[in-house]
Parts: C-alpha cells; sequence; structure tokens
C-alpha cells in the first residue's frame, strides 16, 4: 500500500513540476501562431554533395548578415543539409532581407585590359543609356502612355543590335533589366583580375555624396589588403587604364586613378565607391561586405508570411479545437465508462500538462502542425485507456472481484497497447527524419504524446484507480458497469 | 452488451463492397491521370509544384462592396509590368467578399509585394496584419514530393517489416492487405475531390496518409491478437472463434475510433483552415481503417 502511495505522490510532483515548468518558461510558438516571415535559402552546388564545412560557410555569413541587416530576434537554423531556414518573427518585411542574403556579394577589383578604352568607352554610353530608359519606362508606365513605350521599345531594340545580342525575357522591363546586367558582365570582361577582393576588407560603411543626392559606400582594407590596393592603383595610376569595382561578376563602378599616385599608390587602406547607389542599395551592399561573400551561391525558394493578427486567430482557433476535444471525448469516456471513464479524463488532463511541460523543456517550437499533432494524441492516449478498461470490464461480466479485474485489465492490455504505440512511433520517426520543417512538428508533438500516454495510461490511470478503490464508496461494481447490461 | 455480427455470412458482400470501393478509387485515379487537364493521379498542390498563394482580408466598415473577381484581374494585369504572370492567376472571394484569395505561378517577394500594393489600390484598404503568403519555388517543390513519396515508403516498409516480424505470414499479408486497401481509398477519395472540388493535396496530406497507416495497422493488430489468443484456447470452429474475436474487439475498435474521430471533428469545425483538409483526410482514413481491421481483414481469414 505505501508503494502505491508512493507513485501517486511522485505524479503530484511530475504534475507540480509541469505547472512550474509551464509558468517559468512559457511556449514558444512558431510563426504561424505569433506572425512573421519564414524564408528557406537553398544552397546551390552543380555537383556533388554540399558538405558540413560549405554549410558552415554559408551559415556563417548568413548569420553575419542577418545581424547586421538588425532585424530583432531572427532565427537561423540548417534544414537537411544543404538548406538554411530564417525565422523573422513580427511585422518585418521579408523583402529587403531577400535582396540582402540572396546575392553571393563576391567583391572584386580588376584594372582594365590594355588597349580596350574605346569599346569601354561606348559600353558605359550604352549603360547610360539603358539606365535612362529605364527610368523613362517608370513614368511611362505610371502615365499608361503607350507611345513612351513604344518609343523604349524601338531604343532597346538599337541597343540590342548594337550589342549584337537579342534579350529573352517576356516584358518590356525584364528586357530592359536583362540588356543592363548583360552590359555590365561585358564591361567586367574588360578586366582583369587581381587579388584583392572583398576578402580582403574589415569593414564597410556608407555615406551620402556631398555633390548630390547619391550615397556611396566605403570601404576599410585590412593591413594586407591595403598594401595590395596601394600596388594595384600604383600599376595604373596615370595611365588610361580604370580600376573596376565588380560585384557578382557585374561591374558597379570603374575609377580612374590620378598620376599623384603614380609613386606610391593610394594609401591609408580605404576606399570609397560612388556608382549613384540610393540609400537603400547602399545599405544592402554595406550590410553585405560586411558579411563577407557566399562561399557557394544561394536561392530563396520559399517564403511564408503570416500577419500577426492571423497568428492569434490560430491560436485561438487551436485552443478551441483541442478544448472542445477534450471536452467530448470526456463526455464520451465518462459516459460509457463511468468511473474508468473520470479516471481516464483525469489522466488526461494530466497527459496534457506533461506534454506541455516536455515542449516547454526540450524545447519544441509550436505551430498549426505541432498543435494538431497533440489534439490527434489525445484520441490516442484514450485508446491505450479503453483497451484497458474494456479488459476490466470483461473480467467484471466474469465475475471476478474489482481489484482483480483492475490488475489483470491493465496487465492483459499491456502488449496491445504497446504494439499499438511502436507503429505510431515508426510513422513519428520516418516524419522527423524525412519531413519538412512543418512537418517536423507534426511528428514531433504525436511522437512526444505516443511516448508519454504510455506513462499516463499505464501508470498514472492505474495509480488513480487504486487511490479511489481504498475507498468503501467507490468500490460498487454499478459505477463500472452501467447495471442494465451486467445481467448480460 | 454483446455485439453479433455476421462476418462468417457476410464474407462475400464484405469483400464485394471493398472490391467496389477499391474500384472506384481506381477510376478516379485513372480518370485524373488520364484526363488532360490534370494528368497526375492526384491533384498536387503548391507545396508540390511550386507558386504563391495570397490570403489577406479587407477592412470594410459594415459590409465589403461587391466586386467581379474578373475585373480586378483586369485591372492587376495592366497595373503590372509581368504580363504573362498573370495569366495563371486565380482569385476567389470569401466571407462575403471580405477575404481574397489569389493563386498564381511562382513570384519573387518583390513581384509578390507588387502585387499587394496593386491589390490594395484596387480592392483595399487590406489588413496586412491578417496576411498569409506563401511562396514555394518549383525546385523546392519537386524536392518536397519526393521527400514526401520517399517517406511514405520508407515508412510502410518499416511497418510491414515489423508486422512480418511478429505475425505469422498470413497474418501479415492480411494485415498489410487491409492497410494498403485504407490508403488506396483515401488516396482516390482524394483523387476525386480533386476532379470534382479541385481539392490539391500537399504535403500535409502525405503526413496524413502517413498517420492513417500507423492508425490502421495498430488497429488490425489488436483484432488479429484478440484471433491468435482465441484460437489458442479453441473452443469453437476456426470460423467461429475469428467471428467472436471480432465481436469481441467490435466495442474497442469502434471506441478508439470514436474518441479519436471527435478531436478531429473539433479541429475542423473549430480549427484553423489550414489543417481542414489535413483533418478530413485522417477522419477518413480512421473511418475506412476502422471498416477494414473490423470486417475485412477478419473476413479474408476466414476459411470457405
Amino acid at each position: 500500500m505505501k508503494r502505491r502511495q508512493g507513485w501517486l505522490f511522485f505524479i503530484i510532483f511530475l504534475l507540480t513540476l509541469s505547472v512550474y515548468l509551464l509558468i517559468n518558461y512559457p511556449l514558444q510558438l512558431g510563426l504561424d501562431l505569433q506572425g512573421g516571415s519564414q524564408l528557406t535559402l537553398q544552397i546551390i552546388k552543380e555537383e556533388g554533395k554540399v558538405t558540413r564545412d560549405e554549410l558552415e560557410a554559408v551559415n556563417s555569413v548568413i548569420d553575419k548578415r542577418v545581424n547586421n541587416l538588425g532585424v530583432s530576434e531572427s532565427n537561423l537554423q540548417t534544414l537537411g543539409g544543404d538548406q538554411l531556414i530564417l525565422e523573422l518573427p513580427g511585422e518585418q518585411n521579408p523583402l529587403v532581407a531577400s535582396r540582402v542574403l540572396g546575392k553571393t556579394a563576391l567583391l572584386e577589383f580588376r584594372t582594365q585590359k590594355e588597349g580596350t578604352s574605346i569599346d569601354l568607352k561606348t559600353l558605359q554610353l550604352q549603360r547610360l543609356t539603358i539606365k535612362e530608359l529605364i527610368e523613362q519606362y517608370s513614368f511611362a508606365e505610371k502615365s499608361q502612355n503607350d507611345n513612351n513605350l513604344k518609343v523604349i521599345q524601338e531604343d532597346l531594340k538599337n541597343i540590342e543590335q548594337e550589342l549584337n545580342y537579342s534579350s529573352t525575357s517576356n516584358d518590356l522591363y525584364g528586357k530592359l533589366i536583362e540588356i543592363k546586367k548583360y552590359v555590365d558582365k561585358e564591361i567586367t570582361n574588360l578586366f582583369i583580375k587581381t587579388d584583392l577582393s572583398g576578402k580582403d576588407l574589415i569593414n564597410a560603411g556608407r555615406r551620402q555624396e556631398q555633390t548630390n543626392s547619391n550615397w556611396e559606400v566605403l570601404l576599410t582594407f585590412s593591413n594586407s589588403g591595403g598594401e595590395k590596393f596601394a600596388e594595384i592603383t600604383k600599376s595604373i595610376a596615370g595611365t588610361n587604364q580604370l580600376l573596376g569595382i565588380i560585384l557578382d561578376g557585374e561591374s558597379i563602378s570603374e575609377a580612374s586613378v590620378g598620376n599623384q599616385f603614380a609613386s606610391t599608390g593610394i594609401t591609408g587602406g580605404s576606399a570609397t565607391i560612388s556608382g549613384n547607389f540610393s540609400a537603400e542599395n547602399a545599405r544592402e551592399l554595406e550590410v553585405q561586405l560586411k558579411g563577407g561573400s557566399l562561399p557557394l551561391p544561394i536561392e530563396i525558394v520559399e517564403t511564408n508570411t503570416i500577419g500577426a493578427l492571423l497568428g492569434s486567430k490560430n491560436i485561438l482557433k487551436s485552443l478551441y479545437a483541442a478544448i472542445s476535444g477534450l471536452i467530448f471525448v470526456g463526455i464520451f469516456m465518462i459516459f460509457n465508462y463511468r468511473i474508468l471513464g473520470f479516471v481516464s479524463v483525469l489522466s488526461l488532463v494530466i497527459y496534457g500538462f506533461f506534454n506541455l511541460a516536455i515542449y516547454s523543456l526540450i524545447p519544441v517550437t509550436l505551430t498549426l502542425p505541432g498543435i494538431s499533432g497533440l489534439i490527434l494524441s489525445i484520441g490516442m492516449a484514450v485508446d491505450a485507456n479503453i483497451l484497458i478498461f474494456e479488459r476490466i470490464r470483461e473480467e467484471l461480466y466474469d465475475g471476478n472481484t474489482l481489484t482483480r479485474s483492475i490488475d489483470s485489465g491493465f496487465q492483459r492490455a499491456n502488449s496491445s497497447i504497446v504494439d499499438g504505440h511502436i507503429t505510431t512511433l515508426l510513422s513519428c520517426f520516418v516524419l522527423f527524419l524525412l519531413g519538412t520543417n512543418f512537418v517536423k512538428g507534426f511528428a514531433a508533438t504525436l511522437g512526444i504524446g505516443v511516448l508519454i500516454s504510455l506513462f499516463t495510461s499505464l501508470n498514472c490511470s492505474k495509480n488513480i484507480l487504486r487511490f479511489f478503490t481504498t475507498y468503501q464508496s467507490l468500490r460498487q461494481k454499478d459505477l463500472y458497469l452501467p447495471r442494465n447490461n451486467f445481467s448480460n | 452488451m454483446k455485439y453479433n455480427l455476421e462476418l462468417i455470412k457476410n464474407k462475400r458482400k464484405i469483400i464485394g463492397f471493398s472490391t467496389v470501393l477499391i474500384l472506384l478509387s481506381l477510376l478516379g485515379i485513372l480518370y485524373s491521370t488520364f484526363n488532360t487537364s490534370y494528368k497526375k493521379p492526384i491533384n498536387l498542390g503548391m507545396d508540390f509544384v511550386g507558386g504563391n498563394e495570397l490570403r489577406i482580408e479587407r477592412i470594410c466598415n459594415e459590409e465589403c462592396s461587391n466586386f467581379s473577381p474578373d475585373s480586378v484581374l483586369e485591372n492587376l494585369r495592366e497595373n503590372s509590368k509581368n504580363k504573362n504572370l498573370l495569366n495563371n492567376i486565380k482569385l476567389q472571394s470569401q466571407n462575403n467578399n471580405k477575404l481574397i484569395s489569389i493563386r498564381t505561378p511562382y513570384l519573387s517577394i518583390q513581384e509578390s509585394n507588387n502585387l499587394i500594393t496593386n491589390l490594395d489600390n484596387i480592392i483595399g484598404p487590406l489588413n496586412y496584419e491578417s496576411k498569409d503568403s506563401r511562396l514555394i519555388g518549383p525546385k523546392l517543390g519537386k524536392r518536397l514530393l519526393t521527400n514526401c513519396v520517399t517517406s511514405l515508403l520508407v515508412s510502410l516498409f518499416a511497418i510491414s517489416l515489423y508486422i512480418t516480424i511478429r505475425f505469422d505470414k498470413k497474418y501479415a499479408l492480411f494485415a498489410l492487405l487491409a492497410l494498403f486497401h485504407d490508403l488506396f481509398i483515401v488516396f482516390g477519395i482524394f483523387s476525386w475531390l480533386g476532379i470534382i472540388l479541385s481539392v490539391e493535396v500537399n504535403s500535409l496530406f502525405a503526413v496524413s496518409l502517413l498517420t492513417i497507416a500507423g492508425y490502421s495497422v495498430n488497429d488490425t493488430v489488436v483484432i488479429f491478437d484478440r484471433i491468435r489468443e482465441n484460437l489458442k484456447s479453441k473452443k469453437e470452429g476456426y470460423n467461429e472463434t475469428i467471428q467472436l474475436s471480432v465481436n469481441e474487439s467490435f466495442r474497442r475498435t469502434t471506441f478508439t475510433s470514436i474518441t479519436t474521430l471527435i478531436p478531429l471533428l473539433s479541429i475542423i469545425l473549430f480549427g484553423s483552415y489550414s489543417l481542414f483538409w489535413f483533418s478530413l483526410a485522417l477522419s477518413l482514413g480512421i473511418i475506412v481503417g476502422s471498416y477494414s481491421s473490423i470486417l475485412l481483414a477478419p473476413s479474408l481469414l476466414l476459411k470457405d
């Protein structure tokens, strides 16, 4: 008897502990419950698998960029060896993050090939024209001026002919952007690589130009980077060769180095890029350069955004679903099993608390699929109770005493219960290993639920029931079986 | 209360009923596969083919004004830079014109934002706090599909292995037959739903199939356990013992199905819309699963 009471105290202790945990370590809510954005970033590698080192390297660059962006409470984690998941809680626009994160941001400094001055001039002029066309396009688009659009189209065709390149985009705007990129790449081809790159930077900043409203990006080189920069500028100072600043294979700025630097090059370990940046663009480039370039390109393959209001609605709806599910299951059990049903309701409540406490302990981030896993596992937890109670009823029908019936009911239902839990656990395990983030939430809560229900439905129900049966008034058989069925 | 299901008498009817269900499912799957507008056994949703799904509410004082989806689309097209993309756009309104849902092929975040801004200009103001937007690239879609198919196959294999080890051959075969019967019928129902109501399946559907697999096997195992136990004590003939065992486990099986269906029903009724089809698939699976464990699988065990 003492030992049995011991179990009961243990259960009460665990229950108190769960409540304590839940109060002090509140549950973490997923983005579908609190609102926010989630970006899935896919690392692109043409051949072979992404190695662990590469994943780490990409992860750390992205992490730096996210931090420099100043988004609050963001969360970055790796998924399945070649994906990263970035969560931005609240009403933060994923657009800026996507622009900053998606670029490789490989910064290069190149020197112009000799004898390409004329080619470069032509290309620069063409670039200027395209930029103007792009500006004109947005005006024409806004005012719905079809004539202007036609003129732009004509101009674009001329440039395409000059370049001997035909664009493949479907719409005019896409074509303009495509041609601009093409020209930037063509310019890049007129330059030779040097050993100075974004790796030689220790910092980046931005400021507004004094003469106009454009922004420029400031670069600070490391010691060796500063020396390299001096060396390179020295080699082209006073010549008609230009210094090309190239980002991801597209030239963003070409600058001449004055004759006065011919003896020492540009020293001081810093440089500015002024390429007609808007405030936004300058900030994005700054963040990218500070984080360094990505060792492998990435692509944003999934974006989910949930508004905060919708999130809180989702919480309420899930709460309604869970509570009404519990209540109706409870009514069903008490109606069919009387005292036994009441015991199962008690152990279900305990079951709920244990589950939530485990979520806050591990911690499991609660999402919509996660909640549905929990709600579904309520049904499965009751399943074990039903198996046991049916056995107890059979034993009672056979005329056994209450204590004996209860003991053998629990004993004989054991193997079926364990079997059923194992098949469900198998499914959960596979889901957790192979599933997406979304699916993992479901698998985790269902799996945890199944494990906990092994304890609550076998141990808790048994001990609560035994405790009840110590009271003489609760030992009448008709409290366990509906009377009219008893005679059967 | 004793139950008396006449399994032996109705063996042919039960097997016939299941055959009809299977054939109907097969018909749906074949129709969907060979119909030129689907070309797939089941209507694959955005998770698997990529695309952009947006739901957002309008802010209205009392009642939201009426609008025609076609004219809104026309307006959106005029304001969009990418004309081609909007050829495949679908727009619906729900809740008395309050809730707008839009489906398009894959868009970049920038393009999606532009779409929302344009929408706001046409039928705004919109409540951005109520936004639910999903963008899935086509590459990820393919990957998710392979992922889901692999997890289904792996776990079916694992369950089969477990069953074969635990039971002898005949039992294992019939338990698995019942399992595939259940999965096939749920799959078939969703093929039909895809054809009739253009219901799409996403990764949660794969999850529901997996869960149904675990559940259905569990149900069958409990009944087979009972049959084995009773056959050992052998009071009556083989067929009669099977029938008796089924009747003994009837309450348990229906009760557990009911207690699992109750929470699922409450998700269907009160839960978030994103879980609606998922819970429905699970509910159907549980109903078909209990039917096959109580009636079909034991009937297959009966000797002529």
